[in-house]
């Protein structure tokens, strides 16, 4: 069975703080998932500055944004609703879909400029 | 009869937060001086500029550094590497937050985009996830592959 970083052995399955579904945490890229594949939540386990005496937050982490790994593999960045910390994790195969493209195209859904203008920009450099 | 000045830092503001003072005895002067050098594109930045009250990433290439730990201003980060910027985020009110990634330890942080940032790189970074679609993806979408 696979350990966390303290040794404690972990949980074959979890279920979500959000949406409360019951998942496995072994992913079909054979890496332990930490995210709930449905509402892409986790639950903040890892901190760096301990706040409690376990060091752990427990609060609820909410996906913000898509970013883009070096080879090209989409990580989720997410933030502690607790703590407001940052992490970031990999995406699986078997995340949902319909989420995760609605994260990478809500900054061009909202943009604070217009958009057109820089593809006035584009067609005239 | 001279006015109050209520526009010193530190005091309430007029719309209820207090400002955090930023300047620390006993530090570097450069660092809290009138202009930083870029880390990446090595531009000099004015620190006082419109569309911006805290100047904490070039408005050029969107490079940070990594002086702040857990948050904005302690200036607690012993690390001083530069942050690339990885992804942009949207807040509630639809304001564009830019996610950094620190190059020398791999932390997080997000600052808010400024308004005279460049807006090629902020796009550039907000269509970079929609450029590297996974193959799930494309099939769902019924995207030709590359």
């Amino acid at each position: 069975m696979s350990s966390d970083k303290n040794g404690s052995p972990l949980p074959a399955s979890f279920s979500c703080m959000r949406c409360g579904i019951s998942v496995s945490t072994n992913t079909p890229s054979s890496r332990i998932r930490n995210h709930c594949p449905n509402c892409l939540t986790s639950r903040h386990t890892t901190t760096r500055e301990p706040r409690t005496t376990d060091g752990r937050c427990g609060a609820r982490m909410q996906p913000i944004s898509i970013a883009v790994l070096r080879g090209g593999d989409w990580a989720l960045i997410q933030r502690c609703t607790g703590c407001s910390e940052l992490a970031d994790d990999h995406v699986e195969p078997d995340d949902n879909q319909l989420l995760l493209i609605r994260l990478a195209v809500r900054p061009l859904a909202q943009p604070p400029f217009p958009l057109e203008h820089l593809g006035a920009l584009w067609a005239a450099g | 009869m001279p006015r109050r000045n209520n526009e010193r830092p530190g005091r309430r503001q007029p719309h209820g937060r207090t400002q955090r003072q930023k300047r620390m005895p006993g530090r570097n002067r450069d660092e809290y001086g009138k202009s930083f050098r870029c880390l990446h594109c090595r531009l000099d930045v004015s620190k006082s500029a419109p569309g911006t009250a805290h100047r904490n990433h070039c408005p050029n290439c969107l490079s940070s550094k990594h002086v702040d730990r857990s948050c904005p201003g302690d200036r607690a980060s012993t690390c001083h590497a530069r942050m690339e910027p990885i992804s942009i985020a949207v807040r509630g009110d639809g304001e564009w937050v830019i996610i950094h990634r620190c190059v020398g330890c791999g932390d997080l942080g997000s600052n808010r985009a400024a308004g005279d940032d460049n807006a090629l790189a902020l796009t550039r970074l907000a269509v970079t996830a929609i450029r590297h679609l996974g193959s799930p993806l494309r099939i769902q979408l019924a995207i030709p592959p590359e």
